[in-house]
């Protein structure tokens, strides 16, 4: 049964060029139709309120989504000491501040018409940015260092975590640290009144978007990661046999 | 313990030997504080807001700047991997570098008091503070102490830690000021700061003594 799951999980895979670029761009382009076309203009905020249908699955699936598997793999790197799960951790660090910075910037450019601001230091931006800056810290010890290195790579998986379970510190430190400030506009929070049907299947088109484009980027990366690191062994077998 | 004992004692002999390194560290925390003094213009105006956010920044600028080194000269001489080779367990030789590194940041915190006390004519040496800066000074210690470890691997280390550790230390600095704000007897809300202080400086040292035999594994 295992097997059977096994190889079927292996063959499905095979297929991931095949399937998942042309899946995306179908959903992207459905996602981009509907959030531009199909759905109903918000009363209240206009059109801008259509950033929405790329805010809000950059921030749930781009960011924490890969933030998490960021976590994953560096726990692996450190539990089985596989190179290979370092190259799924770099993978998807890159895509995870990729969406981090789109989250901030959409966000930005939505909260200027809206909060009459483009930053505020309201306790779920200003974690999303100490967020931001320690997963640009992560890339940053992998563009420094030898990216072959295990230890380097250890040394980051270290980090990740740390970074990781940093989080709900960061989080109640600033929520905390900003009770005390005044807070000059109304944030409203987004699940305050139930979303229009047709706001919501849109905003699933979205999710669906946004989902594959992450794990296809993510894919794209690791196996990137991954060629990087055979020619590295390549190279290394040539030369220790050009010495000898 | 015993084990944790002999580090710290070799590497508090160590850092007396080569006392530039503190002492930089210390010279640096006084030119941090004066640089505050004439930018924010603290000497004629009400310092007390703005006396926490200067003493913190200027505590972990040089903690950094200082711990940055606990593993420099072990890696360039080799006696790091040494010790790693000697019967100590790893978490021995992490808890004696960070009780060395604590030991010599609260004296120069202190010279910062004293001088701040001075400059400022504020009594900053209550008990109370003493305590606040104690365990904040272990939370972040802790974890700039493990970071450090990327020792001379990466080109651009200098630049590298605090761009590392501060985005993580976020919580502490916030908690660290908020208390001593309080302490001071300035408004800082009704936020258990001091909890979070001590919950930090607990989960870093927790985290480093754990993390740190994964770090340095050849």
């Amino acid at each position: 049964m295992t097997a059977g799951l096994a190889s079927l999980a292996a063959r499905a895979y095979g297929l991931r060029w095949r399937v998942l670029p042309p899946l995306t761009g179908v959903a992207m382009l459905a996602m981009l139709i509907g959030a531009v076309l199909a759905a109903p203009r918000e009363v209240i905020e206009g059109e801008v309120q259509r950033l929405m249908y790329i805010h809000v699955p950059s921030a749930t699936i781009g960011m924490y989504g890969s933030i998490g598997v960021v976590f994953v793999a560096s726990a692996m790197v450190l539990w089985k000491r596989d190179m290979r799960w370092d190259a799924v951790a770099r993978g998807a660090a890159t895509v995870g501040v990729l969406f981090t910075a789109l989250t901030l910037l959409t966000g930005a450019i939505w909260g200027r018409p809206v909060w009459g601001v483009y930053w505020a230091w309201d306790a779920r931006l200003t974690s999303t940015l100490v967020l931001f800056l320690i997963y640009c810290g992560y890339l940053l010890i992998r563009q420094i260092a030898d990216p072959h290195d295990e230890q380097t790579a250890r040394y980051a998986a270290v980090f990740a975590m740390i970074g990781a379970l940093d989080i709900p510190l960061i989080n109640m430190s600033v929520r905390w640290w900003n009770t005390l400030h005044p807070q000059p506009i109304v944030v409203r929070p987004l699940g305050d009144e139930a979303l229009p049907t047709e706001m919501l299947i849109v905003l699933l088109v979205g999710t669906v978007a946004i989902s594959l484009l992450v794990a296809w980027l993510i894919v794209l990366r690791t196996e990137t990661e991954l060629a990087a690191q055979r020619i590295h062994g390549l190279r290394a077998g040539v030369d220790r046999r050009e010495a000898s | 313990m015993s084990e944790t004992m002999a580090v710290f004692r070799k590497d508090l002999r160590l850092a007396w030997r080569d006392r530039s390194a503190w002492l930089s560290a210390a010279a640096f925390a006084a030119i941090t504080v004066l640089t505050y003094s004439f930018a924010f213009d603290l000497a004629t105006q009400d310092v007390r807001p703005l006396l926490p956010g200067v003493l913190w920044t200027t505590f972990l600028f040089a903690g950094i700047l200082a711990n940055g080194q606990s593993f420099q000269r072990e890696a360039e001489q080799g006696t790091l991997d040494a010790m790693l080779l000697s019967p100590v367990s790893p978490t021995a030789i992490y808890v004696g570098k960070v009780l060395t590194n604590v030991v010599g940041l609260l004296t120069v915190e202190v010279a910062v008091l004293l001088l701040a006390t001075i400059l400022f004519g504020t009594t900053l040496l209550t008990l109370e503070l003493s305590l606040i800066v104690f365990v904040g000074t272990i939370g972040y210690v802790s974890l700039t102490t493990l970071l450090a470890t990327l020792g001379s691997r990466a080109r651009a280390r200098a630049v590298l830690l605090p761009v590392l550790a501060l985005p993580l230390l976020v919580p502490m600095l916030i908690a660290a000021v908020r208390a001593t704000g309080a302490s001071l007897g300035d408004p800082v809300g009704t936020a258990p700061w001091m909890l979070l202080l001590v919950v930090f400086a607990m989960w870093t040292s927790i985290g480093g003594a754990l993390l740190f035999p994964m770090v340095t594994e050849r």
